[in-house]
C-alpha cells in the first residue's frame, strides 16, 4: 500500500544544535506545540539531531510510533537534508516523505535578541512544514543508463582535441566535420605566436593523433540533421553531403565544437570594392601562399564591426593579437614596410602585452581613433588614402596606403544557428552558444549531456579553446564513466483530465522536457525535466504540477501559516505577517548566509522554499493574500544567474502582472514584491527583508486578515 | 445584448452555444469568426463560427473553458445575454468543387471544421474527415461529421480512440489523390499536417485565430508572418497557406499574455464583492 494513501502519522524532531538554536528558541515549547498539530503522532528534541544518537532517535520513533512522515526542525537543508533523508530511508520511509524546517539560520541566528518572536516564528515554520508533510507523496528516483560514446561536432583543433581526450579514456567517439578536411579555422591560419610555428604543423599532430585512435569514427563532409533523445541516449541523424541515405548513430553525450567564422565586412572601408582592402584572415592566406607584392605602406584598422554600440557589442578578444602578430610577420618578411595600426583600445591581456611591446620596438605606428569619428578610406586612381582623426594628436591625418587590413570579429555561422535549433540549446545575445552558467558551469549547456567548447562559445585563442576542449571532454566523461545517473524525482507531472491542451507548458519549458502532441496533450520527457516548476506555474488549469512541490502542498503550508493569524479587530496591535518564497539555490542560500553571518532582520517573515522563483504560481500568491498575508516577497537568483536560465525573469513578469490583479481584490499592489540575491549576499537579503517589513508596516494590515463578524 | 438560445455541454468543459442574431446569421460563411464580449468589463474573444441558421436567426459557436472569459461564458445559461457580438469577421473559406478535400480538425475546432466540411460536401466534393482530441472523452461532433464526410477517421493523442496521433495521415496523403487540405485546430496539428502535405504540393489551408482585439485590421494584435510578410489574421485571413505560415512565431505570440491570463483566471470570482 502506498504510504500517501495511509493516514499521515508525522513525527517532529527538534534540534537544539548545541546552544545555536536552544539559546534563543525555546525548543521544549516548540516540541510541546508540535504535539498539538494535526497528524503529529510524536515530537522529540535532541541536543544534536544530526548526531548518530539523534538520527537513532528518529529511526527508533519511526518504528515505535509507526511514523510515515518526518519533519526535522534544525538547520539548513542545503547541508543536512541528505543526512536526514538517509536516516528516513534506513528506517523504511521514502526520502520524499521528509520535510525540513530551518529554525537556526532563519530563527535563532537572525533574531538573537528576540527569543519570544524567534520561538513564535519557529512554531509557524513547524506548522507550515507539518501541513505540507501531510500532503507529501513517496517518489521513485529514475535511473538512466548512459551509453559510453560521444558525438563531437566540429573537426577543428578544438573538436579534435576533445575527441582525442575522450577516445583515449576508452569512449567511442563520432567526430563530425562539415568540410572534407579536418582542421577548421586553424587550417587557414599562417603562423602562431610566440613560437612562430606554422599553424598547419600544430594541426598535423592532432590530425595524426585523431587518425591513430581506432575508436574515433570520422564522418567527413557531414552535417548533423536531427537530434532526438536525452543524456545517455541521443539518437542522431547525420547527412553526408552528396549522399542520399542519412546515417543514424546513438550516443550518450554531445560536444559542440563548431567554431566560428570571421566577419566579412561588406560595405565597410571599401571592402569587396577594392582588392587591396582585405581582412586579417585574407592577409594570412596571402602570406601563406606568398602572394603579397612587396607592400610599402600597410594600414590596419581595429574593431571593424565589433564593440559596436548596438548589434555586435562584444570585443572579439583575439583581433589585437592577430593584428600585432601579422604586423610583426610583415615587418620580418618586408623590413622596409611601414605599418600603422588604427585602434580604439589595444587589449593585449596577460602575456600578450609582450606582442604590443615588441611591435612598439619594431616601429609599428599606433594611432588612437575615436569610435564616433571612425577612419575613412578613399580610393584615388587606384591608390588608397586613409583619413583618420588621431585622438592623441588632436587632428586629422592622411595616410597613403597600398594595403588596408581590417580586423573583424569572429561571428557565429549559419550552420551554428541551425545546430542551435536542432540541439535545442540556446545562443546568447552575441549569437554564440550560451552556457548553463557563466561561472559555475562554463562548458555545460543547461540541457544535460550536451557541452560546448572553443570559439563556438565565443571568440578565444587556440590555448583557451583547447583548455575548454579538455574541460568539455572531462565533463562529458563523468556520466559516461559512471554509466548511469540517478535523477531527482522532482519532476513535472500532468493530470490528463484537468489539462485543456493549451500547450502553455510546452512553450514555457526551455529544456524540451514537454512535447506537444497534435491535439494538445503534453508529454513529459522525464529525462529532460530539471524540476524548476515553471510549467506548473504557467498552466492555467493547475493540471501541470511539480512533484514534491505541488499546489496542494504549497497551499497547505500557506494556509497553515495564515489561518491562525487573523486579527480580531482592526485596532489590534499590528505585526505584519510576510510570506517569502525563496528559490532553493541563491536566495535560500542568501538567507542561510544572513544566518551564518548573524545579520539581524525583523522576525516577521516566513520563508517557504521552492525549487525556483519561477515555480511561484499566481495561485500561491492569491491564496496568501486571501488568507490574510500582509505582504508576499518572492526571492530568486540574480537576473542572469538563474539555475534554470530564466525562471526568475518569469517570476518577475508574473509579479508585474499580479500587482495589477491585486487591485481587483482591493489589495495594495505594493504588498507584493520580488527581490534577487546571490547566495553570497546575506547582507542584501537581510536589508531586502528589513525594508519590505518596514514598507508593509506602514501600509498596515491586509484588510482580508481582519476577522469579519461572520468569521 | 445577444441572447443565448441554446447551451449544450458536449463533453466536460466544452459547450455549444447558439446566439440569437439574425443579422450575423444571414451573413455568416464557413471559416469566419465572431468576437464577443460578455459584459462591459469583459475581454473580447474571437470564436470561429460553427454554424448559422438563417431561419432561426442564430449562429453556433463551440467554446472550450481554457481561461477566465471562457469559464465565465460557460457559467451562463440559456436565456442569459452577452453584451456584444461582432461579426461575421474575416474572409470566408474558399468553397467550391476541388475534387477530394481532406478536412482535419482537432479539439474544440472540430465544430467549425464541420461547418466547412458540410459546405464542401454540398459543393460536390468527396470529403475525407479527420477528427481528433487529446483523449476519447474530449472528442466532439463525431456523428455530425460522419453525416457530411464520405470517409471519417478518428484519432486521439493517447490512442484511447481511433489512431494514436496523426502519423497515420502520412500514408493516407501519400497513397490517395487529395486536391485540398483544410486544417483547423491546435497549432502543432496544423503545422504537422502542413509538413506532411508539403512534399506533395497539396494546397493546405490553415485557419488561424491568434490573439485579437478589434478583429477589423486596426490594432495589429493578430499579426502573423506568412511567406515572410506580416499579415493580419482578422482581415487577411483567418485562412492562410499552411506551407507559408511561421508557426513558431505564432505559437510564441499566442502565449504573450500567459501570465495575465493565468492571473485573471486565478483571481476570477475572487474579487472583493465575493469576499
Amino acid at each position: 500500500m502506498e504510504t500517501s494513501e495511509k493516514e499521515p502519522r508525522i513525527g517532529v524532531f527538534v534540534c537544539h544544535c548545541g546552544f545555536n538554536i536552544g539559546r534563543v528558541v525555546d525548543v521544549p515549547e516548540i516540541v510541546e506545540y508540535a504535539r498539538t498539530l494535526p497528524n503529529v503522532v510524536c515530537a522529540q528534541e535532541n541536543l544534536y539531531m544530526c548526531s548518530s544518537a539523534g538520527l537513532n532517535i528518529i529511526k527508533d520513533f519511526i518504528r515505535k510510533c509507526d511514523l510515515n512522515r518526518i519533519v526535522v526542525a534544525s538547520c539548513t537543508p542545503a547541508t543536512h537534508e541528505p543526512l536526514f533523508r538517509k536516516a528516513c530511508e534506513e528506517a523504511g520511509i521514502n526520502k520524499y516523505l521528509f520535510e525540513m524546517v530551518n529554525i537556526r539560520e532563519q530563527c535563532s541566528w537572525v533574531h538573537m535578541d528576540q527569543p519570544k518572536e524567534a520561538t513564535e516564528k519557529a512554531k509557524d515554520l513547524v506548522r507550515m512544514a507539518v501541513a505540507k508533510a501531510s500532503y507529501l507523496e513517496p517518489q521513485v528516483e529514475p535511473e538512466l543508463k548512459i551509453k559510453p560514446s560521444a558525438l563531437v561536432i566540429g573537426g577543428g583543433i578544438t573538436g579534435m582535441t576533445a575527441a582525442i581526450s575522450l577516445a583515449r579514456q576508452g569512449f567511442g567517439v563520432h567526430l563530425v566535420e562539415k568540410e572534407a578536411e579536418l582542421g577548421g579555422m586553424l587550417g587557414r591560419l599562417y603562423k602562431l605566436r610566440p613560437t612562430e610555428r606554422d599553424a598547419s604543423e600544430i594541426l598535423r599532430e592532432s590530425v595524426i593523433a585523431v587518425k591513430a585512435c581506432s575508436n574515433i569514427h570520422l564522418h567527413m563532409s557531414t552535417l548533423v540533421e536531427e537530434v532526438k533523445g536525452f543524456i545517455g541516449n541521443f539518437d542522431i541523424t547525420l547527412q553526408g553531403k552528396g549522399s542520399n541515405e542519412p546515417e543514424h548513430i546513438n550516443v550518450g553525450t554531445i560536444i559542440v565544437a563548431t567554431g566560428a567564422e570571421e566577419l566579412k565586412p561588406v560595405g565597410m572601408y571599401g571592402y569587396m570594392e577594392n582588392e587591396n582592402v582585405i581582412t586579417q584572415l585574407e592577409l594570412e592566406q596571402r602570406l601563406k601562399k606568398v602572394e603579397l607584392k612587396n607592400p610599402k605602406r600597410v594600414v590596419m584598422i581595429q574593431c571593424v564591426g565589433a564593440r559596436e554600440k548596438t548589434g555586435r557589442t562584444y570585443c572579439s578578444r583575439i583581433c589585437c593579437m592577430v593584428a600585432l602578430n601579422n604586423a610583426l610577420l610583415l615587418k620580418k618578411m618586408y623590413p622596409n614596410v611601414e605599418i600603422s595600426i588604427l585602434y580604439r583600445d589595444i587589449q593585449t591581456y596577460g602575456e600578450y602585452e609582450d606582442f604590443y611591446r615588441e611591435a612598439r620596438e619594431n616601429f609599428i605606428d599606433f594611432i588612437h581613433y575615436d569610435q564616433d569619428k571612425p577612419p575613412t578610406v578613399n580610393s584615388n586612381d587606384g591608390k588608397l588614402v586613409v583619413t583618420v582623426y588621431d585622438i592623441n594628436l588632436g587632428g586629422e591625418i592622411e595616410i597613403d596606403s597600398d594595403l588596408i587590413v581590417l580586423s573583424t570579429p569572429l561571428v557565429q555561422h549559419e550552420d551554428g544557428r541551425k545546430l542551435s535549433s536542432i540541439l535545442k540549446v540556446p545562443l546568447g545575445p552575441d549569437g554564440f552558444f550560451f552556457e548553463a552558467h557563466p561561472k559555475l558551469r562554463p562548458v555545460d549547456f543547461s540541457s544535460d549531456g550536451i557541452y560546448v567548447c572553443g570559439t563556438a562559445h565565443g571568440p578565444k585563442d587556440v590555448t583557451e579553446s583547447l583548455a575548454q576542449a579538455c574541460a568539455a571532454a572531462s565533463r562529458a566523461s563523468i556520466p559516461m564513466a559512471v554509466g548511469e545517473i540517478k535523477a531527482t524525482a522532482v519532476k513535472a507531472s500532468v493530470d490528463k483530465e484537468m489539462c485543456v491542451g493549451c500547450d502553455a507548458c510546452v512553450i514555457s519549458c526551455i529544456f524540451n522536457a514537454i512535447e506537444a502532441s497534435p491535439f494538445g496533450q503534453p508529454n513529459i520527457v522525464d529525462a529532460n525535466c530539471k524540476g524548476c516548476g515553471v510549467c506548473a506555474a504557467e498552466c492555467p488549469m493547475g493540471a501541470m504540477q511539480l512533484k514534491h512541490f505541488k499546489d496542494k502542498q504549497i497551499v497547505a503550508a500557506i494556509e497553515a501559516l495564515l489561518k491562525p493569524k487573523k486579527l480580531t479587530s482592526s485596532d489590534e496591535r499590528f505585526e505584519p505577517i510576510i510570506l517569502c518564497f525563496a528559490c532553493q539555490w541563491c536566495s535560500y542560500g542568501a538567507a542561510d548566509l544572513a544566518g551564518v553571518t548573524r545579520i539581524q532582520y525583523p522576525p516577521n517573515v516566513r520563508i517557504l522554499r521552492v525549487p525556483c522563483s519561477g515555480r511561484v504560481d499566481v495561485l500561491h500568491v492569491a491564496e496568501a493574500f486571501l488568507n490574510g498575508a500582509d505582504g508576499v516577497i518572492i526571492t530568486g537568483c540574480l537576473i542572469g544567474d538563474c539555475h534554470y536560465t530564466d525562471g526568475n525573469v518569469k517570476a518577475k513578469d508574473r509579479v508585474y502582472v499580479m500587482k495589477k490583479s491585486l487591485s481587483a481584490l482591493a489589495i495594495n499592489p505594493e504588498r507584493i514584491e520580488i527581490g534577487f540575491a546571490s547566495s553570497s549576499e546575506g547582507q542584501k537579503f537581510g536589508t531586502m527583508i528589513t525594508d519590505f517589513v518596514e514598507k508593509i508596516r506602514n501600509i498596515g494590515p491586509n484588510p482580508l486578515r481582519v476577522k469579519k463578524r461572520s468569521d | 445584448m445577444y441572447k443565448i438560445v441554446t447551451k449544450k455541454e458536449l463533453v466536460p468543459h466544452i459547450n455549444l452555444f447558439e446566439f440569437s442574431t439574425k443579422e450575423i446569421a444571414e451573413k455568416s460563411k464557413p471559416g469566419q469568426f465572431v468576437i464577443l464580449r460578455i459584459n462591459d468589463e469583459g475581454e473580447r474573444i474571437p470564436l470561429t463560427i460553427a454554424g448559422a441558421d438563417i431561419k432561426k436567426g442564430t449562429i453556433t459557436v463551440v467554446c472550450h473553458e481554457v481561461g477566465k472569459t471562457t469559464k465565465q461564458l460557460a457559467s451562463l445559461n440559456e436565456e442569459d445575454c452577452i453584451q456584444d457580438l461582432v461579426g461575421p469577421l474575416g474572409k470566408p473559406a474558399e468553397i467550391k468543387k476541388f475534387g477530394v478535400v481532406l478536412c482535419v480538425g482537432g479539439g474544440v475546432m472540430v465544430a467549425p471544421l464541420h461547418f466547412q466540411a458540410e459546405a464542401f460536401h454540398k459543393a460536390d466534393n468527396r470529403v475525407i474527415g479527420i477528427i481528433g482530441a487529446r483523449t476519447e472523452t474530449q472528442l466532439i461532433f463525431e456523428n455530425e461529421m460522419r453525416e457530411v464526410c464520405d470517409e471519417l477517421y478518428v484519432a486521439t493523442d493517447d490512442g484511447t480512440k481511433g489512431y494514436k496521433g496523426v502519423d497515420f495521415l502520412k500514408d493516407l496523403i501519400k497513397e490517395r489523390k487529395i486536391d485540398r487540405v483544410i486544417c483547423v485546430g491546435p497549432i502543432i496539428m496544423m503545422k504537422t499536417v502542413s509538413e506532411f502535405t508539403r512534399p506533395y504540393g497539396i494546397p493546405t489551408i490553415v485557419n488561424l485565430i491568434p490573439i485579437m482585439v478589434d478583429g477589423m485590421g486596426m490594432c495589429g494584435a493578430c499579426r502573423v508572418t506568412v511567406s515572410g510578410k506580416t499579415m493580419f489574421a482578422c482581415v487577411d485571413g483567418p485562412d492562410f497557406d499552411g506551407h507559408k505560415v511561421d508557426f513558431e512565431e505564432l505559437t510564441v505570440r499566442l502565449k504573450m499574455y500567459a501570465p495575465q491570463e493565468k492571473a485573471a483566471f486565478v483571481f476570477y470570482g475572487k474579487d472583493r464583492r465575493s469576499l
